[in-house]
């Protein structure tokens, strides 16, 4: 195992950029992949870990967010969220720090706004969710969906706990939690953002509904929390992509108390390791680093468990 | 004395630019649309009663009704691929995608690759397994690239049906010389049906826009869908109504064995003819009517169909109630 992480660690290392950042496949520099590999090499102090971080504090905008890619000008949440998290765990002490985090803290989701409430309560009834129930969107001037809300939830979460909190920050976590489990899908588990539309139910998918479990940990207890995460023993049973294998291996790390659990991960665990092995030179960035993320989950040290 | 002339004359063109570009912002989206419909539209309609080999050869014979030179040709195709539910024909088949790379392959393009950005669905690989899709590209060699996390390119949009004045978009897409729209003949529980101008949904970038591509909704589909289609030139349709969808689609309607196989040199012409085949108003779908006055040909005056006719009865496809005007007949 140790061998396997550290295989894809130097593989990780080796498509690191001269900016000190990662691409998706092409080149050009991206906060998602550039975020997961500081997370997954966080425990590898060296010149291109700094590197990595300095290129997040230089990637920030002026106003405290961060945009998706080199390039571009307007800022996403969830990528302002991975930031956030990254610097959490390396650079704890970075001034970037607090400016992302207010800019989180004063960024929602479009249904937030008393108009478009009234708009979804009264008029545009397809999708079934209450719209007072509010998270964050991918980019601005759109509503809440599941992934940007988990893992600003989870950046929020952290943050708390090492920044002076306001009263802003115990809104918006208990809004953004209350719109995760207002968001699940009627069986367990999570969609993109809705559960039911035209009166059918989604179904969930694993990567989503891995983010929000652990943006949600400490809630499980709550209504529909223990569904989805049998749902997510069983649907990760088969799974043929690494990259959702991955992401279900980290959350239901993150939950471990559970007999079937512990058998479900394991051979998790042997399926993960079997596709990382055949395909580590094709395996994009973001899927090698949520790899090791799980690997290094499976050992005990599990960067997205959140404290309850 | 000649340079603050200079610098006056400067700064009042920059200014006369940036009046001109705010007023042609604020002019009614058709007016300032340069009409590109050809002449004439020519469309195939092809039988098809299954997915099989068989239909690599209905395709060399369709495609080559159109005289497509497509020698030393890069390739894109691009499916409708969606997410995957078991036993429900959500996406382009996988047997038609692979049929249209050997066809185009044969007919003398340089290169083919399959391109696509799921809408919902961020991992795409697990969409592509469980598709099926990846088994079928791998057993013929043909690359699938993931629109979603391609290198992206700022592009001004050419038309202003969103405001949005750019996209960005894959480089993959821009670098084509052609681009194959693969849609999966559907109704749409928001845009009515969803064929192969709303397919071009796909080559939006999740990694910018997000999953789903929320902003596209939050301007209007149609109008997204017109904006999209007038920056990213389709110059083929191959459209996969074998088994087509009705009802609640994109993804929880019923099947509707169609049995046809829709080619076209232009989308409008491909849409409108798939609506028609659906027994529905093509005229009454927004995105396909405001198309059609600048982008393509609706009207059947000026398209040749060059394979079938269309039937002369089409039992409609049922639809949600907010979209029963698209039907010819009520639905019972």
């Amino acid at each position: 195992m140790h061998l396997l992480i550290r295989a894809i660690r130097e593989a990780i290392e080796s498509r690191q950029r001269n900016t000190g950042g990662w691409s998706y496949a092409a080149h050009q520099d991206a906060i998602e992949p550039t975020c997961l590999a500081i997370l997954s090499c966080r425990n590898q102090p060296g010149n291109y870990l700094e590197g990595a971080v300095d290129f997040i504090e230089r990637a920030q905008n002026p106003d405290g967010g961060w945009a998706a890619f080199t390039g571009d000008d307007q800022q996403s949440c969830w990528t302002t969220a991975l930031a956030v998290l990254s610097l959490l765990a390396v650079r704890p002490a970075s001034k970037r720090l607090e400016s992302g985090i207010r800019w989180l803290l004063r960024t929602h989701g479009r249904e937030g706004d008393l108009l478009w409430q009234l708009k979804f309560r009264l008029v545009d009834r397809d999708v079934q969710f209450d719209p007072a129930k509010c998270g964050w969107s991918w980019i601005g001037g759109t509503t809440s969906w599941v992934i940007p809300t988990a893992f600003t939830l989870m950046a929020l979460r952290r943050a708390k706990r090492r920044l002076s909190a306001g009263s802003d920050f115990t809104l918006r976590i208990r809004l953004g939690t209350a719109m995760l489990l207002d968001r699940m899908c009627p069986g367990g588990g999570w969609n993109a953002g809705n559960s039911v539309a035209f009166g059918v139910p989604y179904s969930p998918y694993i990567d989503a509904t891995s983010i929000a479990l652990l943006a949600l940990r400490g809630h499980q207890h709550q209504s529909g929390v223990p569904q989805s995460l049998s749902w997510l023993s069983r649907r990760i049973s088969g799974c043929s992509a690494p990259y959702s294998l991955a992401w279900g291996i980290v959350a239901l790390t993150a939950y471990h108390n559970s007999d079937m659990r512990e058998e479900v991960l394991a051979l998790a665990n042997q399926a993960l390791v079997a596709m990382v092995v055949e395909r580590i030179d094709s395996l994009d960035t973001p899927t090698l680093s949520i790899s090791a993320l799980a690997l290094d989950a499976l050992q005990g040290d599990n960067v997205f468990e959140i404290a309850a | 004395m000649r340079e603050p002339n200079r610098r006056r004359a400067l700064v009042g063109a920059a200014g006369i630019t940036v009046g001109g570009i705010a007023a042609a912002r604020m002019l009614p989206e058709g007016m300032l649309l340069r009409d590109r419909r050809p002449l004439r539209s020519r469309v195939a309609i092809i039988s098809a009663s299954q997915y099989s080999e068989g239909i690599v050869d209905s395709l060399v014979a369709g495609i080559h009704l159109f005289k497509f030179d497509l020698r030393g040709k890069s390739v894109l195709l691009k499916p409708n691929l969606v997410e995957y539910i078991a036993d429900v024909e959500v996406n382009t088949n996988p047997v038609l995608v692979g049929a249209a790379a050997e066809a185009l392959l044969q007919l003398g393009a340089k290169r083919v690759v399959v391109g696509e950005g799921p809408g919902h669905q961020r991992d795409t690989y697990l969409v592509l397994v469980e598709s099926g899709l990846d088994a079928q590209l791998r057993s013929q060699g043909i690359k699938f690239v993931d629109l979603n996390r391609d290198e992206l390119v700022k592009v001004p949009t050419r038309a202003n049906f969103t405001g949005l004045d750019h996209l960005w978009l894959p480089r993959t897409v821009l670098t084509s010389d052609v681009i194959v729209s693969m849609p999966k003949v559907k109704t749409h529980h928001w845009a009515g049906v969803t064929l192969g101008m709303k397919n071009m949904f796909g080559v939006v970038p999740g990694t910018k826009y997000g999953w789903p591509k929320n902003i596209l909704h939050w301007k209007g589909i149609h109008r997204s869908i017109l904006d999209i289609c007038a920056t990213v030139p389709i110059h083929f349709v191959i459209a996969d109504g074998i088994v087509a969808m009705e009802g609640n689609g994109p993804l929880h309607g019923t099947h509707r064995l169609l049995g046809k196989i829709v080619l076209s040199d232009d989308p409008v012409a491909a849409d409108f003819t798939c609506a028609r085949l659906m027994g529905l108003h093509p005229e009454r779908v927004w995105h396909l009517d405001s198309a059609a006055k600048f982008l393509g040909n609706g009207a059947t005056d000026r398209m040749t169909l060059v394979a079938e006719q269309l039937p002369k009865t089409v039992a409609p496809f049922s639809v949600l109630p907010q979209f029963a005007y698209l039907r010819n007949q009520p639905q019972l």
